[in-house]
């Protein structure tokens, strides 16, 4: 059992606390999901049941955190370790060795276990993963969820009472986050061990969780039975910035409209069972009034391949011509080739065969830099962006690279800091703002020198709703404006919302290109929550094309 | 691009053991550094190359061999340049230099830079073998054992550990800057210095968030602060391996025995010397290749007896 009492703390430079006045039980063998904004207080919360708080960090703590009858205060994190195991976020930052089975070795040789039982516990969490395979690899060559695997498995081999995983899925792609998440549910369903899951899609794991824990502003705004939280709190889950999944926000819609709904579904089997009888009513029509881009090709790609130097070919005979004004999404599963593609847009790479044209210029007769002016490119990590001493400065680097005028450049920069809120950091060093903020300067550096192609590298992976959404109106506003935006996704929701045209990938080939509405519909993988529900109706009249909650209700009411 | 990082292939010589290896190294940069004669150093070279063709890297050899070619031909030149010793005068340049006077190239300097650099390829071809096949890990238990303190071990270990990281983190940044209209290779030097602060402060940074996220997991499992641990691998000598290890040290005492009878010295200047060899010089040189190359059957008999 983990017990919190008025528990208060705050890091060594921040007078307000990362958490403030906690006070909660967590019982043995709960699933716990454990959800709020960035900067919260999730990750402190945790650090304090393991113990990082306060030993490894330090700062100020008030109150006292026990588990398994230890308080936290009086023991080390290398005596808690056995107790609660913890897996980050990045995958490559919490492995220490070269070897798969020394990494697992690592937590029992740094408590003294003796070989032999060392030898048992590598095998028997590489067994509980199901990756004995990987037992002699190399830790560099692994994948990302091969990595986050091992990363469990190493914890797994102290056994803990408590696994404690904070946003273990945000830097893997769809299929690993799906195999990491099934192997935590098998952990708690069959080990019984505790699970404390922090995520910011909450889809995927709502109907496992017991119980839901909403953290908002370092305190607690909401905790209880997953269903009863959802319906009792939704105004304020909401309210937090907090993305609840399309079907729970249908069926709040549905209530609030005065159609009858019969419970509160988490998932699309229960849709189909709770909404049948919403259902069973005449539909307005659809409007069809899907926006066309018609506008001059301003991308254009004929039979493109790409092979790698003593590498694998990533694409193969791509056909491509994006027009002005569209808003594109390209998905598929890893190593589809969607990045390899959207690089030959800006001369990162260039054509093995065939070609690329922007804007009337083939990409083979120019550099990156010169097409910096046309195609802007966003990263997913921040991070990688932010070099400057000021924001100011971050913000006019393209523009100075691109030899703008100063006086352009001031009054462009200006302008960037008001329309992205960042006046008031104008002299601040960027890399030490919040994570949203950082995300603000780098889209703003990129637009600054107004390009008419922008690109976007999963941007939304791991970012939080409010983030999300508030990056999503930026580039339907630069859609509308006449520019292009090529987003790259895993993210389903996201297209199916935003986006005007999708195209998938698979194996290098484009193997579905046309509008959202034919793409994404009556699709097994890449389809979104509502179209999911939506077909089970089709009987009774509902258009199986139907891609999100607005449009559900806009021909329901 | 081939890896040039330790990978098992499961050979008889990646399952010797590693101090086996290290001292096999050893042996060979010692004689190579004792011993002048050319055809002495030749088949030192050569006695490298069973253990490369056993342990199955030959790709992985051939490409670093390629690189210490250069470095052999950047010899040579300099040895010709500047060392103006010996008395077969190949060329003599028609101006004159202060100090030195007219420069000249002599068969002798030519010879003498081939030699050092033969020297050089047979130290280099058995560090070759050595980083192919021993585990990093291994290196690192190796040390222990030789009783260092385990924290600065995992400190290297670590370091070499997050390489490929650092890399792939590099080239991603340089993609993000590029694309940001940053032209790496425009200007003068202090101009591209300058750029190069724009992927030098990311990586940088974000090598230092790294360090924090390592820490915070290596504490979370229990790594801590001078306490006992154990190990889940630890090299074993066994009688047969310790027996492999007296017969990899005595080349090293045949060598020194053979220097002090003034066997495998070579005089390069001023004039070349004849490169003959006695018999019984003839015969002991030979002794000593066969105990450099008797790793390998060495390997192959222990991974026998392994497996049985």
């Amino acid at each position: 059992m983990i017990k919190i009492d008025n528990f208060t703390f705050s890091y060594h430079d921040t007078r307000k606390p990362a958490i403030e006045d906690i006070n909660l039980e967590i019982q043995d063998g709960e699933f716990i999901l454990l959800t709020g904004p960035s900067g919260g207080g999730k990750s402190s919360l945790c650090r304090s049941i393991n113990g990082l708080i306060p030993h490894f960090y330090g700062g100020e703590v008030t109150g006292r955190v026990e588990v398994q009858g230890l308080d936290t205060l009086k023991h080390s994190t290398r005596e808690l370790a056995t107790r609660v195991g913890m897996i980050f976020q990045d995958p490559e930052n919490q492995l220490v060795t070269t070897e798969v089975e020394r990494e697992i070795a690592f937590g029992l040789e740094n408590l003294a276990f003796p070989r032999n039982i060392m030898a048992r516990r590598v095998v028997e969490s590489l067994d509980a993963l199901g990756i004995s395979d990987l037992r002699h690899r190399q830790v560099h060559e692994l994948s990302g969820g091969e990595k986050q695997k091992v990363a469990i498995a190493s914890v797994l081999a102290l056994h803990p009472e408590v696994l404690i995983l904070d946003e273990p899925t945000s830097e893997l792609d769809p299929k690993s986050t799906e195999e990491v998440l099934s192997i935590t549910e098998r952990l708690n369903d069959e080990l019984g061990i505790t699970v404390i899951l922090i995520e910011h899609r909450l889809d995927r794991v709502l109907q496992h969780a017991d119980r839901l824990i909403v953290l908002n502003d370092g305190q607690i705004i909401a905790d209880g039975k997953t269903r009863d939280v959802l319906s009792s709190s939704y105004e304020k889950i909401a309210g937090a910035g907090i993305g609840v999944p399309p079907i729970i926000r249908l069926t709040r819609e549905m209530a609030s409209t005065g159609i009858s709904v019969n419970g509160a579904p988490l998932t699309v089997k229960e849709g189909r069972i709770m909404l049948s009888e919403a259902f069973r009513k005449p539909f307005r029509k659809l409007p069809a009034h899907d926006h066309k881009a018609n506008g001059r090709p301003v991308i254009q790609v004929d039979r493109l391949w790409h092979t790698y130097p003593e590498g694998p070919t990533a694409l193969k005979g791509i056909n491509l011509r994006v027009n002005e004004g569209e808003f594109l999404a390209i998905m598929g599963r890893n190593a589809s080739g969607k990045t390899t593609l959207v690089k030959h847009f800006n001369g990162l790479l260039k054509p093995t065969k065939g070609t690329v044209t922007i804007e009337n210029i083939d990409t083979r007769k120019t550099t990156t830099a010169e097409l910096a002016r046309k195609v802007g490119f966003v990263f997913q990590n921040p991070n990688d962006h932010l070099f400057a001493d000021t924001v100011e400065e971050e913000i006019s680097f393209s523009l100075r690279n691109l030899r703008t005028d100063d006086e352009v450049i001031r009054s462009r920069v200006d302008e960037l800091l008001e329309e992205f809120g960042l006046e008031k950091y104008r002299g601040q060093y960027p890399r030490s703002l919040s994570s949203g903020e950082k995300q603000r300067v780098a889209l703003a550096s990129v637009v600054a020198a107004r390009p008419e192609i922008l690109v976007l590298d999963e941007p939304t992976r791991g970012m939080e709703y409010r983030l999300k959404s508030y990056l999503m109106d930026f580039l339907k506003e630069y859609v509308r404006q006449g520019n292009t935006v090529i987003l790259i996704t895993h993210d389903v929701e996201t297209a199916a919302e935003h986006a005007d045209r999708v195209i998938l990938l698979s194996e290098g080939e484009i193997i579905a290109d046309g509008n959202k509405r034919d793409v994404l519909s009556g699709a097994l993988l890449f389809s979104p929550q509502i179209n999911r529900l939506v077909q089970a109706f089709r009987k009774q009249g509902i258009p199986g094309d139907i891609l999100t909650v607005d449009e559900l209700m806009r021909i329901l009411s | 691009m081939i890896s040039l990082r330790y990978k098992n292939k499961g050979t008889a010589v990646h399952r010797l053991n590693p101090f086996h290896k290290l001292l096999w190294v050893i042996t060979i940069f010692v004689l190579a550094l004792i011993l002048d004669h050319p055809i002495y150093i030749l088949l030192l070279f050569l006695a490298t190359l069973p253990a490369v063709a056993a342990a199955r890297v030959w790709r992985e050899w051939t490409s670093v061999i390629k690189l210490a070619f250069y470095l052999c031909l950047a010899i040579i030149v300099i040895n010709i340049v500047v060392s103006y010793h010996g008395s077969t005068v190949l060329w003599q340049a028609g101006f004159r230099l202060p100090v030195i006077g007219r420069p000249v190239i002599t068969l002798e300097a030519i010879v003498f830079g081939a030699g050092m650099s033969l020297r050089l390829l047979a130290i280099i071809s058995a560090f070759a073998v050595f980083t192919f096949t021993v585990h990093p890990d291994d290196i690192m238990l190796a040390i222990i054992k030789l009783k260092l303190p385990y924290k600065s071990v995992l400190v290297t270990s670590l370091s070499t550990r997050f390489v490929p990281a650092l890399i792939e983190d590099a080239q991603r940044i340089s993609d993000v800057q590029r694309s940001r209209g940053l032209e790496l290779d425009r200007g003068g030097l202090i101009q591209r210095i300058r750029s190069r602060t724009a992927i030098m402060i990311p990586l940088l940074s974000n090598s230092l968030d790294r360090t924090v996220q390592v820490a915070e997991a290596m504490e979370s499992r229990a790594f801590g602060s001078g306490q006992k641990r154990s190990f889940y691998k630890e090299i074993t000598v066994s009688r047969l391996d310790a027996l492999a290890l007296a017969v990899s040290f005595l080349p090293v005492v045949l060598g020194i025995f053979m220097r002090c009878r003034g066997y495998g010295i070579y005089q390069y200047y001023p004039a070349l010397e004849g490169l003959s060899i006695g018999g019984l010089e003839g015969a002991m040189l030979a002794l000593m290749v066969l105990l450099v190359v008797i790793i390998v059957p060495i390997a192959l008999l222990k991974r026998r007896i392994d497996l049985d």
